[in-house]
């Protein structure tokens, strides 16, 4: 039920509405519980049609390094 | 920058995270129990085929992380005798549909007349209300923070008078507290749901290692993501080290989403939950706050103390849910119980440990 889908920021629409493409389907969703902005192409998660996350591309990046190390170790 | 998803895949990341899980454990010595509490790690972690991957000595159980699973029976039956008395229209996720009340479940209900529709949001439902001006809906409204915060943007910015919500929300951080504290069901670490923890944050989670010296790991879904958390709770155990370790930092920050968790505080406020076949468990649920009182539906109708059945006869859920019992352990299970003719709320949703269990794994039939 907690069931969050990660989905590509498409196109950022008036009073909180953005729009996604979830696995190539678009749909509209909600962003009024995000305090960031967001940019087209961000990555975020959505829950019953709300954005409730948006991809920390460093983050994602710095998991990245962290693996190597882990791999290597 | 692609979707990451595909990454968190990894065949060859599996590979080496699963060395790793086998000799950590192997240092360790002895087998080592660790609690989810998601019906989305449950049915993700089955799918990927997790538990044969993983070495036998680490066993992973399916606390009571299904929302739809640990929601009462008294619950369902209160919007029914709601939709009964007052001709409203009930509205609610798809997953709430077949979950038994005490006599009747939502999807019997509409069988004999009864207005349920299913609904993808609470958006959706608000969309039913202003279309119905005339009837009373009301949206239930089931699920832990992830759920709830999203129920809590929408009491706090509609007002319509036709429209209520049932609240039958639950919180992670006060069950687990609870789990840790029973002395019948032994584990040695948590894997923190993700998407929970998106809105919570990882902080909340800090008690458990401070007072109950227990490790947490906050982890993702993927099944790098899921082995990533098992791996730390192993690390930390054979350390004695115990800590969060949030291994899902590219949706998960520690204070959590700062918007959702305002959203919570103001439209909700913490108060005693019954939990299928558990009992009332204190401070681990979800009221409407007197502020939003126009749209809470416990308080727009006086609904009576009804006759309550959580489990039927034979129905393990209770221990189920707790991971105390497997599903294979219960004398219903894939007999009179399975998931076109669920007997028990475990079997119901996909999410449910025994539908997972029906669906994905091998069965001895």
């Amino acid at each position: 039920m907690c069931l969050a889908i990660p989905a590509k920021v498409c196109e950022i629409l008036k009073n909180n509405r953005i729009i996604v493409d979830i696995t190539g389907v678009r749909r509209e969703a909600d962003i009024s519980l995000l305090e960031e902005t967001l940019e087209i192409e961000d990555y975020v998660l959505v829950h019953t049609g709300f954005v409730i996350s948006k991809l920390d591309k460093k983050q994602a990046k710095e998991d990245l390094k962290l693996w190597d190390e882990l791999l290597q170790a | 920058m692609s979707d990451p998803t595909e990454r968190y895949r990894s065949k060859h990341v599996t590979e080496i995270l699963l060395k790793k899980i086998n000799k950590e454990i192997g240092q360790i010595g002895n087998p080592v129990r660790l609690m989810h509490v998601c019906g989305t790690h449950e049915h993700d972690l089955v799918k990927a085929g997790l538990r044969s991957l993983i070495p036998k000595e680490v066993e992973l159980i399916a606390g009571p992380g299904c929302p739809v699973c640990v929601c009462s029976a008294q619950d369902i039956d209160e919007v029914l005798w709601v939709a009964d008395t007052h001709g409203a229209i009930i509205t609610t996720f798809g997953d709430m549909m077949r979950v038994p009340g005490s006599t009747e479940s939502l999807y019997q209900a509409k069988g004999r007349g009864v207005d349920i529709r299913v609904v993808y949001s609470v958006s959706d439902a608000i969309k039913i209300a202003e279309k119905n001006p005339k009837t009373d809906i009301i949206f239930f409204s089931v699920g832990f923070e992830t759920t709830s915060s999203i129920t809590a943007a929408e009491v706090i910015r509609t007002s319509i008078p036709n429209f209520s919500i049932y609240s039958s929300h639950k919180l992670i951080p006060p069950a687990m507290e609870l789990l840790m504290q029973r002395d019948d069901i032994e584990f040695h670490g948590f894997l923190a749901p993700g998407h929970v923890s998106t809105i919570i944050g990882s902080k909340p989670y800090d008690f458990v290692p401070e007072k109950y010296n227990f490790p947490v790991a906050v982890a993702g879904f993927e099944p790098v993501d899921i082995l990533l958390g098992i791996y730390s709770l192993l690390k930390q155990i054979r350390e004695n080290k115990p800590k969060v370790d949030n291994v899902y930092k590219r949706y998960v920050k520690e204070e959590g989403n700062l918007a959702a968790i305002r959203a919570l505080d103001d439209a909700f406020v913490i108060s005693d939950a019954r939990w299928r076949g558990l009992g009332v468990w204190p401070k681990t649920g979800h009221e409407i706050s007197k502020k939003y009182a126009h749209i809470d539906a416990k308080k727009k109708y006086t609904i009576p103390d009804l006759p309550l059945t959580d489990l039927h006869k034979g129905c393990l859920c209770d221990e189920i849910l707790i991971g105390k019992t497997k599903p294979s352990e219960c004398k219903l299970f894939m007999k009179s119980c399975r998931p076109d003719h669920p007997i028990g709320a475990c079997m119901v949703s996909h999410e449910g440990t025994c539908n997972v269990a029906a669906t994905y794994e091998e069965i001895d039939l």
